[in-house]
């Protein structure tokens, strides 16, 4: 019998350590409920030739490149550009105040400016009918008009914002543009549209992500949907294959602050986007705050396969 | 060996290896994802001012060294030399007499009130090249002080070795990392907070309490609303696994916000901050849902709206009801001008990002402006935005007792920035008053305040409105009344149509000891039609069209209102004054004696009074 001691001893020992890895290894993940997720990666991108040329009535109107494109209200509703030495002169026909303010546009391989409307300060009793439009710079005329209606884009008092953001697809000539109207304070309801500009006909719609800004980008993985969240402070990517988009969108970074909204999306150049955020609530005073605009220098590190952000 | 041996030794090993890879494998797979328990945030608003912290030793002794500083003439605090090595003594020496280092420590004759954060050896970081080739050969020091009127932060490098100030850098907007005497004051600040105590169940102990993210919450956490310096110390509960954050203001010297929150990733400081918090709270409690109040024999509900303020809805007093709604639906702001003829209205003019709008009248005067709506602070179009939520506080000098919400523009005293209050207050023996109340600033002088009041009254299903001049006058049909003189108290009357029950309406001609200098109003009375402002109003008519307040539209019908249900509303017409000595609807920043900046206003209240009847000789 004695002989067996040390194999029944050493049993002991195993058994006795078992318990007390097991028990410690409990304690430790009850410690620690936070696990990182690994940043989605889009991978290298470049900058890509855009399609977008500068309108045509420019050139007959004897208006030289380059020319400065002004939604920000300061001075002048709707649509305004500027041109010369110092950006001095500006072009403001009536008309393009007509509709009265804008939060951002995309341009088309023939010159044609797609602009979404913003309601800003004063609420006027058309202001959230408005918010329902597509509007069309057209390149030959320089005449603006509303290109698109979107009847089921409601935007009300509760939420006075209905399409908010563009971008234009090169490659397919199509239209990306989103809507926020239908959130609230608990639910987020916003939806993509995907357009066909020539038929003005919608293509697709993805449902349940507010969109703030958004951007097409090309990188060594695929063609991706850069989005900026109006809910919070992430940039998100939808992989667009054969432009049908994923079925959620990855959150790729998010920008220091709770309060940041990324406005704009700019691919600045290899594997650099500059962004542009604000405080966004869904609320009028979000625009006014010139202060309040803050710019990022978001850098893909490849050989770190992480993102690195920097003040701009 | 024997056979059992190598048996008992491969045992073991074989043992420890299975639990190496059992300790190191991570549960659940490679893919691990957040298992972060989902705690529900709830956040909470200071109600207590800065008196409150004033006895606290640390608090105390920190303002009388402040005090002693600015009457020396001098405007920075130094740090005690238990914060300081030898070098730093001599630095901070040096720094305090250096005419580039202290320039920013004066406004005109007056004195900023500045701290010195900071005294340590110099960082390769924070160094240019020219300063760097300097300090790699001799031992140089950086210096940060903080100007808490200007928001600003001045560092220095200094050359140690030679007493000399390297370099001298201003940061405007940013805020360096505090003193270990700011943090103790910090400290001491949120163990005191009467909020904390109550949230906590408890007195907390310093070590309950972890400072250790003071950088991450001082850059990234600054109290948004003035840009004000703060820090958030925690209290962590790790058996309910969440943690309390407190926002303390190091400029006020208050504790400015707090939240309760999970313990994981969703809770770094740069997910709090007061602006957040405020948004969160106010949404969550007062514009998703209806508050109730039950004082004094008042029963009421409560909310705020998109855009028309602070509303009381279903009022009665000792059972009877009183008003269905009463709410300030916009402020009409107009400036009046000279030099008409000179206007160039060919195109749009904007004041502070706010298209305004031009009126032109007689005598070369044009009249300019614009509308501001008070609201929700998200998913709505308010301009002017709430700050903190609704309060009751009782009435000086009065039995009863007022529902108050502030409104603000987050830049309030600065030109072209707003402060509104909606008022209500309930009196005990049954009477009430509906107040707008206007702290300034404006963009300038000149300016005309109109709120819309909009008072639907709950006397009865069939109510009467009448006028008195020498006798009462029932107004048959929709219309409106601007005669309102001091001599008759009340000139106006709501009852109920079969008898005399209703109300007395007593309009404000300053009687009410408030500083006010009258209503100058015009009322109207409508049929009651849920689509002129029982939801919410959009803006309400032109912010400049003096002969139009915007209620016009719901007269144009001559609608019968004898016996309707009849909706008042009431605007009154206030001019600001700027002239030192005789402000009003006006708000200004001045330098204090200690250093710091200090806000006076000059509020102008209008407003009606409603009595009942059968009250009017008491």
């Amino acid at each position: 019998m004695k002989k067996y001691f040390p194999i029944i001893g050493s049993i002991i020992v195993v058994t006795v350590a078992s318990y007390f890895v097991v028990t410690t290894k409990g304690k430790e993940k009850a410690k620690t409920k936070t696990v990182k997720i690994a940043p989605e990666n889009i991978g290298k991108f470049s900058r890509q030739r855009s399609c977008a040329r500068p309108p045509r009535f420019l050139r007959k109107s004897n208006i030289p490149q380059p020319v400065l494109i002004d939604l920000s209200q300061q001075r002048f509703k709707g649509l305004a550009m500027h041109y010369g030495k110092n950006y001095e002169k500006s072009l403001h026909p009536d008309l393009w105040g007509k509709y009265e303010h804008f939060s951002t546009y995309t341009v088309d391989e023939y010159g044609n400016l797609y602009l979404v409307p913003m309601p800003f300060i004063s609420i006027n009793e058309n202001t959230f009918d408005l918010q329902k439009n597509i509007y069309k710079l057209n390149s030959e005329t320089g005449d603006l008009e509303i290109f698109m209606h979107l009847e089921d884009v409601r935007a009300s008092s509760n939420n006075p914002y209905g399409l908010n953001s563009i971008a234009y697809d090169c490659d397919d000539k199509t239209l990306w543009v989103s809507a926020v109207d239908e959130s609230d304070y608990k639910n987020q309801k916003g939806v993509i549209y995907h357009i066909d500009p020539v038929n003005k006909s919608i293509l697709d719609t993805i449902e349940g992500f507010d969109v703030l800004s958004m951007a097409i980008i090309k990188s060594e993985k695929g063609k991706y949907l850069l989005l900026g969240s109006a809910r919070d402070n992430g940039l998100y990517s939808y992989k667009m294959n054969s432009n049908i988009l994923d079925q959620k969108p990855k959150k790729l970074f998010s920008l220091p602050s709770a309060n940041q909204h990324i406005r704009k999306i700019k691919i600045k150049g290899n594997n650099q986007l500059e962004l542009q955020a604000i405080p966004f609530t869904y609320s009028l005073i979000s625009q006014t705050e010139k202060k309040h605009r803050v710019f990022y220098n978001a850098i893909w590190i490849d050989t770190l396969r992480k993102w690195k952000l920097n003040s701009a | 060996m024997t056979k059992e041996i190598r048996i008992s030794i491969a045992i073991l090993i074989l043992g420890a290896i299975s639990l190496g890879i059992y300790w190191f494998i991570p549960v659940g797979g490679s893919q691990a994802i957040a298992t972060e328990k989902n705690i529900k945030e709830r956040i909470f608003l200071a109600q207590y001012e800065a008196e409150v912290y004033q006895n606290i030793p640390e608090v105390k002794s920190y303002l009388k060294d402040l005090n002693i500083i600015i009457q020396s003439g001098k405007s920075i605090l130094p740090l005690s030399n238990s914060e300081l090595d030898k070098n730093g003594i001599k630095v901070q020496h040096l720094l305090l007499t250096d005419t580039g280092f202290i320039e920013d420590g004066k406004q005109g004759d007056k004195l900023l009130h500045n701290d010195m954060m900071r005294i340590l050896p110099s960082i390769v970081s924070t160094l240019d090249s020219s300063t760097a080739q300097i300090c790699k050969t001799t031992t140089c020091y950086t210096a940060e002080k903080y100007n808490f009127v200007t928001n600003a932060t001045t560092r220095a490098t200094v050359d140690v070795d030679n007493n000399k100030v390297l370099k001298v850098q201003r940061f405007p907007n940013m805020q360096p990392d505090i003193s270990l005497r700011l943090k103790r004051m910090a400290q001491a600040i949120a163990l005191n907070a009467p909020e904390v105590k109550k949230e906590l169940g408890k007195t907390p102990a310093k070590k309950d309490m972890s400072m250790a993210n003071v950088r991450s919450a001082l850059k990234e956490s600054p109290c948004e609303q003035s840009a004000h310096l703060c820090v958030a110390p925690t209290f962590a509960d790790h058996e309910k696994e969440q943690v309390l954050w407190a926002i303390i203001d190091l400029t006020e010297l208050k504790l400015s916000a707090a939240k309760w929150a999970g313990l994981g990733k969703t809770t770094t400081p740069a997910c709090i901050s007061e602006r957040t918090l405020q948004n969160k709270f106010i949404m969550e409690n007062y514009c998703r849902q209806d508050s109730y109040l039950d004082r004094n024999g008042w029963k009421m509900t409560y909310r705020l709206t998109g855009s028309d303020g602070l509303e009381i809805r279903d009022v009665s007093f000792n059972g009877e009801p009183v008003l269905t709604s009463a709410k300030t639906v916009d402020w009409h702001v107009s400036y009046q001008q000279k030099g008409a003829d000179q206007l160039d209205t060919s195109g749009e003019t904007y004041i502070a990002g706010r298209r305004v709008e031009y009126i032109v009248g007689e005598d070369n005067k044009y009249q300019f402006g614009y509308n501001d709506a008070m609201g929700c602070p998200m998913f709505s179009t308010s301009v002017v935005l709430p700050f903190n939520g609704p309060l009751i506080k009782p009435l000086k000098g009065q039995s009863g007792f007022a529902l108050t919400q502030d409104f603000r523009n987050p830049k309030w005293p600065m030109a072209c920035n707003y402060r509104y209050e909606n008022r209500f207050e309930f009196y005990d023996d049954g009477s009430f008053r509906i107040l707008a109340i206007n702290k300034g600033r404006g963009c300038g002088i000149n300016a005309i305040y109109r709120p819309i009041m909009r008072i639907d009254m709950a006397v009865s299903d069939e109510q009467v409105f009448s006028s008195y001049d020498n006798q009462w006058s029932v107004w048959e049909k929709e219309n409106s009344s601007t005669a309102m003189p001091k001599n008759i108290q009340y000139p106006f009357k709501v009852t109920e149509k079969n008898t005399n029950k209703g109300y007395y309406i007593e309009p404000n001609h300053g009687q009410f000891s408030d500083q006010s200098r009258g209503d100058h109003a015009t009322i109207y009375a409508t049929k009651f039609n849920p689509e002129e402002g029982d939801q919410d109003l959009l803006t309400l008519g032109s912010c400049c069209d003096l002969k139009d307040d915007g209620v016009y539209r719901y007269l144009e019908n001559k609608e019968n209102i004898n016996g309707e249900n009849i909706v008042l509303w009431y605007v009154p017409r206030v001019k600001n004054d700027a002239t030192e000595g005789s402000e009003y609807c006006w708000a200004d920043t001045v330098l204090g004696d200690d250093g710091n900046l200090e806000v006076k206003e000059w509020p102008c209240s209008v407003g009606p009074k409603f009595v009942p009847i059968g009250l009017e000789g008491q």
